[in-house]
């Protein structure tokens, strides 16, 4: 069930010489070889909040297993962007088109991964965010 | 101005019933504009001597609030061995062997310290790394 993140990086003019940067990483259970079995698919919101919203609550199952979260700003207006925090702890921002890919260890249950609209008005329209989560044996069901 | 991508592609043919791919291609710019990042600390290496907490960016060294990224990698080839990531004392999770991550950093200084530090699971691990920021 091998589930690959290719990244690749290049600039022909930030520095002296082209930057060119290509990897690509097989997603594993954590400290194994055993390919990640386990994804939320790829989800969409429209935010329209300034203030922070769990995009993704940490499970205590899931703590120090692999997971791993990709986040990408949708909107176009260059200006507006999300902010993202985990764990109360603002990390950056993801401005418009701007993506990210990391892994996430949910150390305990108050590592959510929260986000905000953080320039929204209601003249800006909503922004949209996508965000897939690959995971191992935890689930990120609600209990009923 | 320089025109900086970054290039993130998913794929799995055999997670679901049906093959995932997505790509996408993101142009660095500066904070709320369509100007492309200028500056990088290039690709870099970093070889721990042990098992302690390092600093790999200090936030007192880039301006706050920015649209710096940061690419990581453990190269190391060892499944079991990881890099923990923290941002401002919060651990972000693992990177085990041949992982990467890329990620905005706001190298936030008025509140929390914004340092990324990492800490490796064994001794002799090594880190690449590269930071585009304005």
């Amino acid at each position: 069930m091998a589930t690959t993140a290719t990244i690749t990086l290049t600039s022909a003019d930030i520095a002296g010489d082209p930057v060119n940067v290509s990897k690509t990483a097989t997603c594993t259970k954590a400290g194994t070889t055993t390919d990640l079995d386990q994804t939320t698919g790829l989800s969409r919101v429209h935010l329209r909040s300034t203030t922070n919203k769990v995009l993704l609550a940490a499970n205590a199952e899931g703590n120090d297993l692999a997971a791993k979260v990709y986040i990408i700003n949708k909107a176009t207006d260059p200006t507006l962007y999300c902010t993202i925090t985990i764990n109360a702890q603002t990390i950056g921002k993801l401005y418009a088109g701007d993506w990210m890919f990391i892994p996430w260890s949910q150390t305990d249950t108050s590592a959510n991964i929260e986000i905000a609209a953080t320039n929204w008005t209601a003249s800006t329209g909503d922004i949209p965010v996508e965000y897939a989560v690959f995971h191992e044996d935890t689930d990120f069901l609600t209990n009923a | 101005m320089a025109t900086t991508t970054a290039t993130i592609t998913l794929a799995s043919s055999d997670l679901l019933s049906d093959p995932i791919s997505f790509s996408t291609t993101a142009e660095l710019t500066t904070a709320g504009t369509a100007t492309g990042l200028s500056n990088t600390a290039g690709l870099a290496r970093k070889t721990t001597g042990d098992t302690n907490e390092y600093t790999l960016l200090a936030a007192a060294n880039y301006t706050d609030d920015k649209a710096h990224k940061i690419y990581l990698k453990n190269i190391s080839t060892t499944s079991a061995q990881f890099f923990e990531v923290q941002v401002a004392g919060i651990v972000v999770g693992r990177l085990y062997a041949g992982d990467w991550a890329f990620f905005p950093w706001s190298a936030d200084t008025t509140g929390t310290n914004c340092d990324v530090d990492i800490t490796p699971s064994a001794a002799d691990m090594t880190l690449e790394y590269m930071l585009l920021h304005e």
